[in-house]
């Protein structure tokens, strides 16, 4: 299955600024990198200098935090302009960001804020995401964001959200399967039928990460490595959409390298094991 | 108690953003959470949404001491948070990227400073410090990540007239997109650097200094610069002629030359004109251009 259109690019890992160095001088052996967007839009230091310089041997995506699709301020089009020409200059292989808001009123929390999922929501992200896309001249990817809260006013799910979302906007989905766990423990859904909902012709990308558990509910930290019940849902993720390229997110405790190469490989041990279940399913029903 | 039940897109945001954004964390959330938010069971609604105003302060509270590390250092953790999250408060980010939550940093503890009412010279000395400490590292950061000249035009040497050349005193120079002077009142440049190797670092003491901060090759570059050639180097990068410069700075043009030289040298200018005659330039007539890549 090629969604949307767009390349698998295989097993990637975000590009952090203490892997500059590593990652230029060795060209560690990954497909490719994804970085997020809003540290270089500006930037003509050493930052650029090295993401273009990864852009040369690597494939990359623009991972953004501050789009803000579902905010109820007016579209930031020198934001969108600035993404557009970075993409541009990086010939990045597609542009995400999150379903969410990140601030009104001018301000940005910096935070990926929830969407109240109500069909008024639903409508007005959809009418952004449409603006984007004819904006930025490339399919828009939407991650489903981490939450901590449920809404009083929402009357569908968050798959049924992003389903009907990525449909009426005619966009990419970014599956975080992390996400999907954690907010399934916060907010008390079956992550299964979550998995279960969504549009797999449009699943552009998974995303990989670890989280703590603070007790009273999971945060997503991205400072460990995934755990089994998300490699779990990672494998039915790929049962059911086939081959999509995948993203190992660390960005807290940053271990050297080699380490998120490792866990890179437990992805890749994945993916193989689905495939041969796959060759068999179908060599014993064909 | 408002009731939010009803409530459109717009004032649910409203609405959630001041929550996570009040400045009175006293309060673990407003009264009316339960309006809007939905219980776990594991959390009341209060308690799901103080996850997101903790997030928020302590997102921005580690960018902002990421942002100003030696400052960091020289308060403490607790008094800087203290400091940080009054800067929060006042100024909220408005922009799209982490990289100017800080801007206004530098400003915010000049403005709010709490001996502002006095005399100048009765304001206490470890305020100045702070802010000077605030407004370096703000400026080391915006050199870093700023336009360079790494992938543009740089001015050379042999780019300048000779020095017997009557065209020296008619002569501009254009900064590096990267060029920042500035003035402190402690010389917080060394305190940042022996931190940021992670040495000890002892507390500057009191003396004027102006400092030169651009960047070569990626890398921050500072320099200190005497009185004079601070007067000179401010007054060619408002745009003066070097004949111009020297008489605000209070010399004859003669010695200025080897200031210039020796900061075109270092890149501290992409050009310089009126362009000089070939014939009299330093590269005596050879396929010169005023400007030139970097090899």
């Amino acid at each position: 299955m090629k969604q949307l259109g767009l390349p698998a690019l295989g097993f990637g890992v975000g590009l952090r600024a203490p892997h500059y160095g590593y990652v230029l001088d060795q060209q560690p052996a990954v497909d490719w990198f994804e970085v997020i967007s809003e540290n270089y839009l500006d930037s003509g230091g050493y930052p650029r200098y090295a993401l273009d310089r990864v852009a040369e041997r690597y494939p990359v995506v623009l991972h953004g935090v501050s789009l803000s699709i579902g905010s109820t301020d007016p579209l930031d089009f020198d934001y969108l302009h600035q993404l557009r020409r970075l993409a541009d200059a990086v010939g990045a292989a597609w542009v995400s960001d999150h379903v969410c808001w990140t601030g009104v009123a001018g301000c940005n929390t910096h935070d990926l804020l929830p969407i109240p999922l109500t069909e008024a929501a639903l409508v007005h992200v959809a009418h952004r995401v449409r603006i984007v896309q004819d904006f930025l001249e490339r399919p828009l990817v939407l991650e489903n964001p981490t939450t901590y809260v449920g809404f009083t006013a929402s009357v569908m799910s968050e798959c049924e959200f992003l389903a009907r979302l990525a449909t009426d906007a005619d966009c990419g989905l970014l599956l975080d399967v992390n996400n999907v766990y954690v907010s399934a423990v916060n907010n008390e859904f079956d992550p299964d039928a979550y998995l279960d909902g969504l549009p797999y012709e449009r699943v552009v990308q998974i995303h990989l990460a670890g989280h703590t558990d603070a007790g009273t509910h999971l945060v997503d930290t991205h400072d460990r490595p995934v755990i089994p019940a998300v490699w779990e849902l990672y494998a039915k993720a790929l049962r059911l959409a086939g081959p999509v390229s995948t993203l190992l997110e660390w960005d807290d405790q940053l271990p050297a390298f080699p380490r998120l190469q490792a866990e890179l490989a437990l992805a890749r041990q994945h993916a193989h094991q689905v495939a041969r279940e796959s060759a068999v399913v179908g060599a014993h029903s064909g | 108690m408002a009731d939010l039940s009803g409530a459109s897109l717009a004032e649910l945001q409203r609405w959630f953003q001041a929550a996570i954004m009040s400045p009175d964390r006293s309060a673990a959330a407003p009264a009316d959470a339960s309006t809007v938010i939905t219980a776990s069971t594991r959390q009341y609604p209060a308690e799901r949404l103080a996850v997101y105003r903790r997030g928020y302060r302590l997102r921005l509270l580690e960018c902002l001491r990421a942002s100003f590390p030696a400052l960091c250092h020289l308060l403490g953790r607790d008094l800087f948070d203290a400091f940080a999250d009054d800067y929060l408060d006042a100024c909220p980010s408005r922009s799209y990227t982490l990289f100017r939550v800080g801007e206004r940093f530098a400003e915010h503890l000049e403005r709010t400073r709490p001996d502002r009412d006095q005399p100048r010279a009765e304001r206490e000395a470890w305020v100045d410090l702070m802010v000077d400490l605030a407004r370096f590292e703000r400026v080391f950061a915006e050199v870093y990540h700023g336009q360079g000249t790494e992938t543009g035009a740089v001015l050379s040497t042999a780019d300048l007239p000779v020095d017997t050349d009557p065209a020296w005193p008619k002569l501009t120079l254009r900064p590096a997109p990267c060029l920042r002077l500035v003035t402190t009142r402690y010389p917080v440049h060394g305190y940042a650097a022996a931190i940021a190797r992670g040495a000890t670092a002892e507390l500057p003491r009191a003396q004027m200094a102006v400092l030169a901060v651009h960047r070569h090759a990626y890398t921050v570059v500072i320099t200190e610069l005497t009185p004079p050639a601070d007067r000179l180097l401010a007054a060619l990068l408002s745009g003066e002629t070097v004949a111009a410069a020297a008489t605000t700075a209070g010399i004859s043009p003669a010695p200025a030359q080897p200031w210039i030289r020796g900061w075109v040298e270092a890149g501290l200018f992409t050009a310089c004109a009126p362009r000089p005659d070939p014939k009299t330039s330093a590269r005596n007539g050879s396929l010169s251009q005023p400007c030139r890549a970097p090899a």
